[in-house]
């Protein structure tokens, strides 16, 4: 299980790596972290002729406070993510969802922009940056750019991103007022892909109403997805009212394209999906309540 | 005149261990030969096809490919294909090194790429451009019987054979008069092996002088050099096979497969090494699996619950190259389907068909559909029966007391305690508090549950290939001590066992003696690792031959003391008299008498201290026991399972080291889990394989296995020192031990548990259905 | 494809090597620094046998490829005792608990497990069953490795070296 052939590139800074991007076209993929591309080279059911790895490209790294949201850097790996204070406090659900991908040796070279940018449906960082709203920065040789969350993830394993594009860092809000997340999944086993998940991001008024509620779901569909249905039911309601098994039911409505494989039918992903949304609602209930 | 056992029965450490820690273990990619050349098999992308043609000449063209070889280069070089562990006289089925006209499973290899290194010789097979014409594929084993298309043609109905009992219509009197008629179809998935490091191995050949050495990966060495002596028409001694460390067999290393015929076909054309290392893919797809069978199982009892006779009609895929001969293992199901309790009457056929799949391939307790099908018939029986599934076994097991007893299927069971461990593992449990917690869980809307399975398994033959094991023992100059024995380390701690054994039996320390195993030159035959045998049998041959050797260090430190022998014992490497500290005289002493002062030695005995000796099997089999408990929570929303405890009492007699025993139950309970709960070797409607990765096919891990609780009766069996096997019995008896538990944690929806695997949506849908299908 | 010149230090002494991009750092490991005590499993980094330190952090080394590792500091299963052949911490635990069978999967664990615990020394049952959940083993049902972690645990953080051998190895192993 080895391989293809390809050339390989290791630019010095974004500028070098959107250059080499634009010059080689179709030919050349981007490498960061490898955690799933490598996978796909080494079974040669992907190939590339030109490999451009990000590794040296220092502008793709930090986690820091810019223009009042957190910004990640797309080349941080996942375990910069867990590990960081700043994270944790700041954007609690990217914290915990962290802690779900894959195992801790995959996380010390995954890349939250890698995982963003592969757009796996059933990946974790994509379902919590819609569920926050998340903006999305890139590069390419026609300059920078940036993309809301929502308009994104376009289909299965493909984003908005132009093939010479670079995705450089991820804005996140900052927890404010009384807010709760939580992210449920149900995986066979530790550290696999979710069968279904949900992100639900909480934020009640002073007289316990939904302010806000961004639910993002994994594993129900081509792409990760908006539970719309859900959010629009839940918006300024009395959330002492809400059935969670309902609110995980109505989520479940306006899904078109849910997986069937080996872990089970559609009808079945839809079940499993409802009582995540039902699970990480209560959840980021009572941590709003309480926080 | 046995010493006192000081290493016997206790936990020491084992030998293999250093070198596996630190990476100075040799697995067979680990070695390196000069100038050796690659190899990478193109094979089959669909299930069954005619080959119109194969055109090699781009491969051929590119940089670095030094061969590719097809079936007219290789297959005529096939002198005889018949494995020792078989025997020649069985109607063996096809086997073909590289696929002759027709290709019959996803993976069957096609064609033999050697190159520089395996990067290049990959690219090279995609070069390879074959021609198939699609033909209809026998995916399923179920329906091949019906089917109009055949896997091989000299098949009628796909059928590689079928074996039985007595006529079932001898009980359907019984039957038909009994209170209670259950029957069920049981029906389990494909799975496999997978051992951590796949298949492999390095042929390489002296044309000259007609010498082929092979390092390979296996569970026998010996079964390897007589395979390929007889596939190449080399003698005997002309063959070597050295292997150092193999990472992991459980079966599907006991033979040798097709590639590795390929390979050592290929090695007599080439003036190099050869070396093969299957990859993840080809080892999920064509290494060979297991397990794929069903039964139509069937249990009379009295109004008492007490079991008047037993059947099963059992049918098994073959796949579509089964190693070894499919059809002898198959009866097995049948013969110990009455297992370990008090059955009147029995009969079985058991049927292997032939698929457009994977092969067959020998794995952990070859036959255990029996236990499953039972433990869970037995199950389903008692639930019918409104009775306890531990009342309605209490009644129905065998004691120790009992024994010897024979089986309705002529089985001679002895030395075996069912109802011991049965009783044991309960007790371990708390049956009747984990039913008080079980009702408090029910009443808050929560499901547990708790499973059993006792078992009786044959291990250890003393019959044919497997019926005897040799051993070497050489005391050199210095005192130290060397033993060969044939096995090599996969695993099973063999080194330590023959170590251990070793140093009680000479009287020695555990530090002053080696062991050289894993090569056909300089170790004594022996059948290898299978069977649930090493133990037992490495007794014997350590038994056997240290002896000779006790007697002679005792005839020479007599003679040199001037004492009786009788009056001397050999203890922490020393002849001394019996009570009598710091009397005696050295084993290196001795040993610097016997090889450089043999002017000194008593009249009769001969020079030097080395002998060999053979043990031969007493029984034609040894039985071994155990009980599996398993308790599990099951969410009914997801259908996820959680194992809670997990205990097993096993009767394998004395332990030669608890923490191997121990190490075997484990691993093959975890591997049974995995059955249970999570492997699975999925084809679709074109006999596709859709779980060739380890993303797809799902190993448990660290997180989805509680933690395993040993209970230990120990009765001796008739081998050496009382020991029997425990290689295999942890995957025979966990299956049904936690589908039962789950059962019964979904007893209050009235679901009939009755396929493997129990997955998330399996449960989910059995659940609804039961609802959907009115109250239970 | 024109192959690349890497330079990284494996087991404290620096390696010159010129690779094809292609090449995973696991083969160059094996093949070009003869260490082979890095297994490979699965080569689609699944199992966990291939796992080194790179930079101190334990990963996968069939998915990263030799020239992305160029400029690195890495720790194979070679360089995990200490240099006189004594077992470090962990690895004498594996020995003490039955750790290990076959011992193919053996050398990704003593690394992940080495990482795990540095960067956690005093962990949890549940975390320590969750951070040997990315290494794959046929043999043991983790039975042994868990029982070794937590023992492994407890004498890092007592400070002292693992307890000594029952019966010592023969010396030529």
């Amino acid at each position: 299980m080895k391989p293809a052939a390809f050339d390989y590139h290791a630019p010095v800074d974004l500028d070098e790596a959107v250059g080499l991007l634009g010059e080689l076209g179709e030919d050349a993929k981007v490498i960061a972290g490898g955690q799933s591309l490598v996978p796909m080279l080494a079974l040669r059911l992907a190939a590339v002729d030109h490999l451009v790895d990000l590794r040296r490209v220092g502008e793709l790294r930090g986690i820091e406070v810019r223009d009042g949201a957190l910004w990640i850097g797309a080349g941080m790996t996942q375990a910069a993510v867990e590990r960081s204070a700043e994270v944790a406090e700041a954007v609690p659900l990217l914290a915990r969802a962290t802690r779900l991908i894959g195992h801790f040796q995959i996380r010390n070279r995954g890349t939250i922009g890698g995982s963003i940018a592969h757009a796996d449906a059933a990946a974790e960082y994509p379902a919590v940056a819609l569920a926050l709203d998340a903006e999305f920065e890139a590069c390419s040789p026609r300059g920078r750019r940036t993309l809301p969350a929502r308009e994104f993830f376009t289909g299965w394993w493909s984003t908005a991103l132009d093939p010479d594009e670079v995705l450089t860092g991820i804005s996140f809000p900052r927890r404010a007022g009384r807010s709760g997340f939580a992210i449920e999944e149900l995986a066979r086993r530790h550290g696999d892909f979710a069968i279904a998940g949900a992100a639900v991001a909480l934020e009640l008024d002073d007289g316990e109403r939904v302010r806000r509620c961004g639910i993002g779901l994994f594993g129900l569909g081509s792409s990760v997805q908006r539970a719309a249905a859900a959010e629009e039911a839940l918006a300024g309601a009395v959330a002492a009212d809400v059935r969670p098994d309902e609110i995980g039911r109505t989520a479940m409505t306006g899904l078109d394209s849910i997986p069937s494989d080996l872990h089970g039918p559609p009808e079945y992903r839809k079940r499993v999906g409802a009582a995540m949304v039902a699970r990480a609602w209560t959840k980021a209930l009572q941590e709003a309540r309480n926080g | 005149m046995t010493a006192a056992a000081r290493y016997a029965g206790t936990r020491v450490q084992r030998v293999e261990d250093t070198r596996l820690l630190t990476g100075r273990g040799v697995f067979v990619d680990d070695v390196v030969r000069p100038g050796m050349l690659h190899a990478h098999f193109v094979r089959s992308p669909m299930a069954r096809g005619r080959i119109r043609s194969i055109d090699a000449s781009a491969a051929l063209a590119l940089d670095g490919v030094h061969a590719v070889y097809t079936a007219e280069d290789l297959n005529p070089g096939v002198r005889e294909h018949w494995y020792s562990l078989i025997g020649r006289n069985v109607p063996d089925t096809p086997r073909p090194p590289l696929a002759e006209g027709e290709v019959r499973f996803v993976g069957d290899p096609v064609a033999l790429v050697v190159a520089v290194d395996r990067y290049v010789a990959e690219d090279a097979a995609e070069l390879v451009v074959v021609d198939y014409e699609p033909l209809t594929p026998v995916v399923s084993y179920v329906s091949a019987t019906e089917s109009e298309e055949l896997v091989h043609e000299a098949y009628p109905r796909n059928v590689a054979g079928t074996l039985g009992g007595r006529p079932a219509e001898d009980l359907a009197g019984t039957f038909a008069g009994a209170a209670y008629d259950v029957q069920e179809t049981i029906h389990q998935q494909a799975y496999s092996a997978v051992p951590m490091e796949t298949r492999g191995l390095i042929a390489e050949y002296s044309a000259p002088t007609r010498e082929m050495t092979i390092w390979a990966s296996t569970q026998s060495p010996h079964e390897v050099r007589l395979f390929c002596s007889r596939l190449l028409g080399l003698p005997e001694h002309h063959v070597r096979v050295v292997m150092r460390d193999t990472g992991g067999g459980f079966g599907q290393k006991a033979v040798p497969q097709r590639e590795d015929m390929c390979v050592m076909l290929a090695a007599l054309r080439l003036p190099v090494a050869l070396k093969w290392i299957e990859d993840r893919q080809e080892n999920l797809s064509s290494a060979g699996q297991g397990r794929h069978e069903h039964g139509a199982a069937r249990m009379a009892f009295d109004d008492d619950g007490r079991i008047l006779a037993a059947a099963i009609e059992h049918v098994q895929d073959a796949g579509a190259y089964p190693v070894p001969w499919p059809v002898q293992t198959a009866m097995v199901v049948g013969l110990l389907f009455p297992g370990p309790y008090r059955v009147p009457e029995a009969t079985f056929t058991c049927t292997s068909v032939f698929s457009n799949t994977n092969a067959r391939a020998a794995y952990r307790g070859p036959w255990q559909f029996e236990t499953l099908s039972r433990e869970m018939l037995l199950d389903i029986a008692a639930r019918r029966m409104g009775m306890d599934p531990i009342e309605l076994r209490r009644k129905n097991l065998l004691r120790r007391d009992e024994m010897p007893v024979a089986n309705p299927n002529g089985m001679p069971y002895d030395d075996v305690t069912p109802l011991e461990t049965f009783e044991h593992a309960l007790d371990l449990l708390d049956y009747e508090a984990f039913r008080a917690e079980q009702e408090r869980a029910r009443a808050e809307g929560r499901y547990l549950g708790v499973g059993t399975s006792t078992y009786i398994e044959p291990t250890t033959t003393g019959m044919g290939f497997l019926g005897t094991e040799g051993a070497t023992i050489r005391i050199e100059p210095s005192g130290k001590v060397n033993v060969y024995v044939a096995g090599g380390s996969s695993g099973n701690s063999l080194e330590t066992t023959v170590v251990q054994l070793t140093a009680d039996a000479l009287g020695v320390d555990m530090a002053d003696v080696s062991t050289i195993q894993g090569d056909t030159a300089i170790t004594p035959f022996g059948g290898g690792t299978g069977g649930s045998r090493s133990g037992s049998m490495i007794a014997g041959a350590v038994a056997e031959t240290a002896s000779v050797l006790r007697e002679r260090l005792l005839a020479i430190a007599a003679h040199r003391l001037e004492a009786a022998v009788e009056d001397l014992e050999l203890v922490g490497g020393q002849a001394v008299v019996r009570g009598t500290p710091g009397s005696g005289i050295s084993v290196a002493e001795i040993a610097d008498l016997a090889y450089f002062d043999t002017g000194k030695l008593p009249p009769g005995v001969p020079p030097g201290l080395e002998a060999s000796g053979r043990h031969k099997g007493q029984a034609p089999m040894i039985w071994a026991n155990a009980t599996h408990v398993c308790t599990c929570e099951v969410d009914v929303e997801t259908g996820m399972v959680t194992l809670l405890r997990y205990i097993v009492s096993e009767d394998c007699g004395p332990m030669i080291n608890p923490n191997v025993v121990e190490g075997q139950i484990a691993g093959g309970t975890v591997q049974g889990i995995g059955g249970a709960l999570f492997e699975q070797g999925v084809y679709d409607e074109d006999g596709n394989p859709l779980t060739t990765t380890f993303v797809d096919y799902l190993l448990p891990t660290s997180t989805e296995v509680p933690t395993i609780e040993y209970g230990h009766v120990e009765t001796p069996g008739p081998g050496p020192g009382g020991y029997k096997g425990v290689g295999e019995g942890g995957a025979i008896g966990a299956p049904p031990a936690v589908v039962n538990a789950v059962a019964d944690a979904l007893a209050p929806f009235g679901v009939t548990l009755t396929r493997l695997p129990v997955t998330p949506a399996s449960v989910v849908a059995l659940v609804q259905a039961a609802r959907d299908g009115g109250p239970a | 494809m024109a192959d690349t010149d890497v330079r990284m230090t494996v087991n404290g002494m620096v390696r010159r090597g010129t690779v094809p991009a292609r090449l995973t750092l696991a083969d160059h490991l094996r093949q070009n620094c003869g260490l082979t005590g890095t297994h490979l499993g699965c080569e689609h980094g699944a199992c966990g046998a291939c796992t080194v330190l790179v930079d101190g952090e334990a990963v996968r080394s069939c998915l990263v490829f030799a020239v992305q590792a160029d400029d690195t500091e890495i720790t194979t299963i070679e360089g995990i005792a200490s240099a006189d052949g004594r077992l470090s911490t962990v690895q004498s635990a594996f020995r003490d608990h039955h750790g290990l069978q076959c011992g193919f999967c053996t050398p990704g664990f003593v690394i992940s497990v080495t990482a795990f615990l540095r960067d956690n020394p005093d962990p949890s049952d549940e975390e320590i069953r969750e951070a040997l959940s990315g290494n794959l083993c046929r043999c043991t049902g983790y039975q042994g490795i868990f029982q070794a972690v937590r023992a492994a645990a407890e004498s890092l953080r007592a400070g002292s070296p693992a307890p000594e051998a029952v019966v010592p190895a023969p010396p030529d192993s």
